[in-house]
C-alpha cells in the first residue's frame, strides 16, 4: 500500500492511496494518513487506485476523517472503482463522506 | 439461518493462527483459487472480503489476538456455479441471530457514529450470496457461498 501526498492550491490536501487497504495496507498507512488529517482542512481522498477496501480500511479513511471534520474541516472522497465505493455505500460511508467522480467537483466540494 | 446447500466435493484448506498477521496468508490462497476456478474478479474481491471480515471478528473478537487458537477455511466447490467456504474456529459463542439477519446498515447521524473497523458483518452481509452460521460444540462454523461462473468447474 503506498500513500503519496499532494498539496493544491485553496489548502487542499490530496493523499493519493494505491494498492490494497485491507488489514495489512490498513496497517501500512494509518500512521500517515493521521499525520496528514492532523494538520489539514481540507482533504481529498483519492482512491482511483485502491484495488479494496475492507473495514479496516474503512477504519484508515473514517478516524483521520473525523480529525479533520472536528476542526471544521472538509473530506472528499475520489473517484474509487465500483466494488470500493460498494464497500463505502454498503458502510454507509457515502452520506458522511461525499464520493466525486470529477476532479472539479471533488475540489468545489471542498470550498 | 441455515445454508440449505452442501459441500460435497473435495477442496482446499487454509489454517491459520489466531493471530492478524497471519491474515496474509488469505490473498495468496484466494488467489490461487481465483485462477483454479476461474472466478471473476467481483467475485475474487468478494470472497477476500467476506474471509478477511470473518476471520478479523473472530480473531480480534472471538480470541481477542491471543495466538494458539487454529482456524480453518475450507474452500470446495458445490456444483457447478457455487463455491463454498466454511471457517471453523474455536471461540466463545458467536451470537448470530441478530448479526446475520437482513438488515441495512442504517446511514449514520454523523462520522463519529461510525464505529471504525465495525463494519464487517454488514459487508459480508452484502457481498457473500449466502451466510449461515452453527455453534459447535467447541466453536463456531460460518458457511459462506459465493456463485461462480461454470465454465473452469465444468471442465474440470
Amino acid at each position: 500500500m503506498q500513500l503519496t501526498i499532494e498539496e493544491l492550491d485553496g489548502g487542499i490536501t490530496r493523499v493519493i492511496l494505491d494498492g490494497r487497504m485491507d488489514i495489512e495496507g490498513a496497517a501500512q498507512v494509518d500512521l500517515k494518513m493521521n499525520v496528514v488529517a492532523g494538520s489539514s482542512q481540507s482533504l481529498l481522498l483519492d482512491l482511483q487506485k485502491v484495488t479494496f477496501l475492507g473495514s479496516m480500511g474503512l477504519r484508515s479513511i473514517v478516524v483521520p476523517s473525523q480529525n479533520v471534520r472536528r476542526r471544521g474541516g472538509k473530506v472528499v472522497l475520489f473517484a474509487p472503482i465500483p466494488l470500493v465505493e460498494e464497500v463505502l455505500k454498503t458502510s454507509n460511508i457515502n452520506t458522511l463522506l461525499p464520493i466525486h467522480h470529477e476532479l472539479d467537483a471533488a475540489l468545489d466540494a471542498l470550498k | 439461518m441455515m445454508s440449505e446447500t452442501h459441500v460435497h466435493e473435495t477442496g482446499a484448506r487454509l489454517t491459520l493462527d489466531s493471530q492478524l498477521a497471519d491474515l496474509t496468508l488469505v490473498w495468496p490462497w484466494v488467489d490461487a483459487l481465483a485462477l483454479q476456478y476461474a472466478i471473476s474478479d467481483q467475485t475474487k474481491f468478494a470472497v477476500s472480503l467476506c474471509l478477511e471480515e470473518a476471520l478479523s471478528n473472530i480473531i480480534r473478537h472471538g480470541h481477542s489476538c491471543m495466538p494458539n487458537h487454529p482456524i480453518t477455511v475450507d474452500c470446495a466447490p458445490n456444483g457447478e456455479s457455487w463455491l463454498m467456504f466454511i471457517v471453523e474456529d474455536s471461540a466463545p459463542p458467536f451470537a448470530p441471530s441478530e448479526s446475520l439477519t437482513p438488515n441495512p446498515a442504517a446511514a449514520p447521524a454523523s462520522i463519529e457514529d461510525v464505529t471504525p473497523g465495525g463494519q464487517g458483518i454488514i459487508l459480508m452481509r452484502r457481498f457473500a450470496d449466502t451466510l449461515a452460521w452453527e455453534r459447535l460444540p467447541n466453536g463456531n462454523r460460518l458457511t459462506l457461498g459465493f456463485q461462480i461462473a461454470s465454465p473452469a468447474l465444468a471442465a474440470s
